[in-house]
């Protein structure tokens, strides 16, 4: 009898223990810094009464990583550029999204909203991803030394900044940024010939820039100490904060041949359990208050104001997966190490 | 109760010793450990900069060899010749002299001529190849003007060094150079016309720089080098250096936030342990050193660190630890014993104190006090002495008092002799003692004759002092033995013992009267009474007091009426 009343006790306790866990859904994130701070997170917790777990990433080959676990995917939405969106839909990761769920994406600007012009956000005529933030891959240019400022990718390659020309250490963008200059129509999709004539498009701008820069802050660095007019800015608008903090007057132009960017989505993963909360995640995010931090605090572009730098008529290269990856990277790293044309 | 209180002050007295040896033993154990740490840290902050010192000392011996090719005479011919045969055999000339350089060290992977024209194209490159000297040529040779290491070399003046930070070389096709970290020194080469030549480069590897100092280090140790915006150059684990060139940030200050302060350049050197801040370095002991690198803009520098297990530096504190411990047990014992010891001759005088008060009573032997000690103790011995003697006077004092109460109590006040209640007491006694044994006794009755006449003639006074002195004449005749008593008035009882005959107590009765009746001089006049005297005997005239009073009372009374003087009769 003793016993018996124990074991009732003891499950009853484990029921009582078991009550707030059952009571609340919870929402698993998986983004980058910035996209989901603890007041957003905070305020969409108390509004749909669910707990929110964030993790953080920080390249893509973490999140392909993360989102390739053992047992799939352990996380409800995801944030991701459209190319790795591609790939995340072709990996058969993604589960399709419903229009009548967003009803947010009425606030974003019409260049986001035309979904079939983005390659990534649709498959097959369902919706897999919204755009939520992007940066472009504009000219950063030094104004005391442009009256005008540069219109034209072809700038970079002008012998009159032989050696005050910054470019960024990439395989894809340079690959694609070149055929852009060239007047190349699909710069993601190169044939043999482009790219051979490319390749020595890319050893002319070896010889015009002074040097090339991985980090955002070496890029600071050297712009101040070496006089730089101009660069390839694969930050961005993220960049000219910082050029500006270290005394440097510069612009932002986008070519007028089209400029390169990157385009972050939210996606639902097929591991949603609960579709509906996901996508009230995904729509909460395109909320003015929520996405007007990104220009606030990350310096990143939302998807819902206009952009000074972006006008709308300017041609948007949104990053796609490149024919070959590790044929251009293979190029790269001969032109970067200085092989002259003949030994590429 | 005194053994509780020997048990209580001893146990008070161990527990003291033992508190305080334990304590002490535990202040110097912490002390020990903290002054290992603190060596150990210092030690460990000698040996990092010693490191950094080495790498300094290497890189210098580096810029010095730089500094000797670029002297050599060939170099100046390369730069200043035009095209042809002649200076083909000076690049020729200059390639021996640097594959001898190569040879000779080890950690150079490569030495080169890059000349200032044609985008930085090299002029002479020495590689090493799998540990063997190549030299690459023709379409081989490379354009590194877009590196920092040749622009920025070639815009230092004559004579002066450049040297690199420390990264990963990804110049395609360089040899062993290729994907390893290392650093670059060099030395721009101006033309005879002032204009920049060419440059001298040595490429520099840094796993060689870093054998022998991570072979000296002891077992344990692990080194840690950071650039100046914290990515990890060194670590232990190879996978967590060079970071930023996988596109993933693995910083010091990350791993190691005490570090912070090295990169904003408020500190220059941290010793953390895991003792003192163990927050901040748990189970660890850590050094780091900033060291000012490369010679560009004087910007550069690298953090240099060292983390050694605590537990290791702690070790050492174990054998004294251990020896602490037997130190505070031995001491612990001796507490312990040292507390009884001295519990037992504290309590002593007081337990000879106790005693005395006890058997105070009970002992006529005075029992020895501490009275000589100058202490506390030997006050109150001596205070308890004192008491002691006061109270033996006070009582001897009330025993005099009851003996002379007592003695009132049964002797007549006027003569001395025993009153009618000790008489009848001793009558008592003796009957008593009639019952056990056989024994035989007299009761003889004496009344005065005239005594009467007397006091009133010469007053109370002379009547007084005849009683007196009859008294005193009784006490004459009769043995020591026998008792004689004034029953009151002129009354008097004698208790005679011994075995009588009718003719020897006849006798003793009329020496009785014959003494009473003797004249006597009182208050200057001569006086004379008589005694009538009678007599009972024991057992023959009754078995109680008052039987053998009354039967000598009343032959008494036949005397006085049948003739009165000095005749005596018994009841028979």
């Amino acid at each position: 009898m003793q016993i018996r009343s124990g074991l009732m006790a003891g499950f009853i306790c484990s029921l009582l223990a078991w009550q707030p866990l059952q009571a609340k859904d919870v929402l698993r994130v998986l983004a980058w810094p910035g996209y989901a701070d603890v007041d957003v997170v905070q305020t969409f917790e108390k509004r749909f009464q669910v707990d929110v777990e964030v993790t953080f990433v920080d390249s893509d080959e973490m999140l392909w990583d993360k989102m390739h676990a053992q047992h799939g995917p352990q996380y409800d939405v995801v944030a991701a550029n459209t190319a790795e969106m591609q790939r995340y839909f072709a990996a058969g990761l993604l589960k399709p999204l419903n229009p009548a769920w967003l009803p947010n994406t009425r606030h974003q600007l019409p260049r986001f909203r035309h979904w079939a012009a983005i390659p990534g956000l649709q498959q097959q005529g369902r919706l897999y991803a919204i755009p939520f933030t992007y940066s472009t891959m504009g000219i950063i240019y030094d104004k005391r030394q442009f009256a005008t400022p540069p219109d034209s990718m072809n700038v970079l390659w002008d012998p009159r900044y032989r050696h005050k020309v910054l470019d960024f250490n990439s395989a894809q963008h340079n690959f694609s940024f070149a055929a852009l200059a060239s007047g190349i129509d699909h710069p993601f999709q190169l044939s043999a010939a482009q790219q051979k004539m490319l390749v020595q498009r890319l050893v002319d701008l070896r010889r015009n820039v002074l040097t090339y820069y991985s980090l955002p802050e070496e890029a600071t660095e050297l712009f101040i100490q070496h006089r730089i007019a101009l660069m390839f800015g694969n930050y961005g608008t993220q960049q000219l904060n910082s050029l500006r903090l270290a005394g440097a007057d510069v612009g932002y132009a986008i070519p007028r041949e089209g400029v390169l960017a990157w385009l972050d989505c939210w996606a639902m993963t097929v591991a949603a359990s609960k579709p509906q909360l996901a996508q009230q995640w995904i729509n909460y995010m395109l909320e003015p208050e929520v996405s007007r931090l990104l220009p606030l605090r990350q310096g990143l572009a939302d998807t819902l104001t206009a952009s000074g730098e972006l006008q709308a008529t300017a041609r948007v290269l949104w990053l796609q997966p490149v024919e070959n990856a590790g044929q251009r990277e293979a190029l790269w790293q001969k032109i970067i190490s200085g092989n002259r044309p003949g030994n590429i | 109760m005194r053994s509780g209180l020997l048990f209580k002050l001893a146990l008070l007295l161990a527990i003291f010793g033992i508190l305080s040896s334990g304590l002490t033993g535990y202040y110097a154990y912490s002390a020990n450990r903290s002054m290992l740490v603190s060596g150990a840290k210092d030690d460990l902050l000698t040996l990092v900069q010693n490191i950094n010192r080495r790498l300094a000392a290497d890189i210098d011996e580096a810029t010095a060899d730089v500094l000797l090719l670029a002297r050599l005479e060939p170099v100046e011919r390369v730069i200043n010749l035009p095209e042809g045969a002649e200076r083909e055999g000076a690049k020729d000339r200059l390639a021996q002299s640097f594959a001898a350089m190569l040879a000779l060290h080890p950690e150079y992977l490569q030495i080169r001529l890059i000349g200032a024209a044609d985008n930085g194209l090299e002029l002479v490159r020495l590689d090493s190849d799998h540990g063997l000297t190549k030299r690459v040529t023709g379409l081989e040779l490379q354009e590194k003007g877009h590196f920092a290491y040749v622009f920025e070399t070639l815009s230092l003046p004559a004579g002066q060094l450049y040297q690199s930070g420390i990264a990963v070389n990804h110049e395609q096709s360089s040899h062993d150079a290729e994907g390893r970290p290392g650093l670059m020194v060099a030395t721009p080469l101006p033309r005879h016309d002032g204009r920049p030549g060419a440059l001298l480069v040595v490429n520099i590897d840094l796993a060689h720089l870093l054998t022998k100092p991570l072979a000296d280090l002891p077992a344990g140790y692990q080194l840690y080098v950071a650039n100046r915006w914290g990515d990890f150059l060194v670590h232990p684990d190879v996978s967590q250096t060079f970071g930023f060139d996988k596109g993933r940030r693995i910083l010091m200050q990350d791993s190691f936030p005490a570090t912070r302060p090295l990169f904003e350049r408020t500190r220059r050197t941290l010793e953390l342990s895991g003792l003192d801040e163990p927050q901040q370095s748990p189970g660890r002991i850590m050094a780091f050193a900033r060291k000012p690198f490369g010679m560009g803009t004087g910007e550069d520098f690298v953090v240099t660190g060292l983390v050694e297990p605590l537990k290791d530096v702690l070790a050492a504190a174990v054998p004294l630890g251990q020896r602490i411990v037997h130190m505070v047990l031995a001491f612990s014992l001796m507490a312990i014993l040292l507390g009884v010891i001295f519990a037992r001759a504290l309590l002593r005088p007081i337990n000879m104190l106790a005693e005395a008060a006890s058997s105070f009573s009970s002992s006529a032997q005075p029992t020895a006090l501490p009275v000589e000690r100058n202490d506390e103790i030997g006050v109150l011995a001596r205070n308890f002495d004192r008491m002691r003697l006061q109270i033996n006077n006070h009582m001897a004092s009330l025993y005099d008092n009851q003996r002379e109460l007592s003695y009132l109590a049964h002797h007549d006040s006027l003569t001395g002799l025993a009153n009618r209640s000790l008489f009848f007491q001793r009558l008592e006694q003796l009957l008593q003692q009639a019952q056990h044994e056989e024994i035989q006794f007299a009761v003889l009755f004496i009344d005065l004759d005239r005594f009467k006449e007397v006091n009133d003639r010469h007053g109370h006074a002379c009547g007084d002092q005849i009683l007196q002195i009859v008294a005193h004449r009784l006490l004459h005749v009769v043995r020591s033995g026998d008792m004689v008593a004034r029953l009151g008035g002129d009354e008097y009882l004698i208790l005679l013992q011994g075995s009588f005959t009718p003719h020897t107590l006849d006798e003793l009765i009329g020496k009785l009267g014959s003494s009473i009746a003797e004249a006597m001089i009182v208050a200057g006049e001569r006086l004379t009474v008589g005694a009538s005297i009678g007599y009972s005997l024991y057992p023959r005239d009754g078995q109680t007091v008052e039987q053998l009073v009354s039967v000598a009372d009343n032959a008494m009374y036949r005397v006085k009426a049948e003739s009165p003087g000095r005749r005596t009769y018994s009841s028979s």
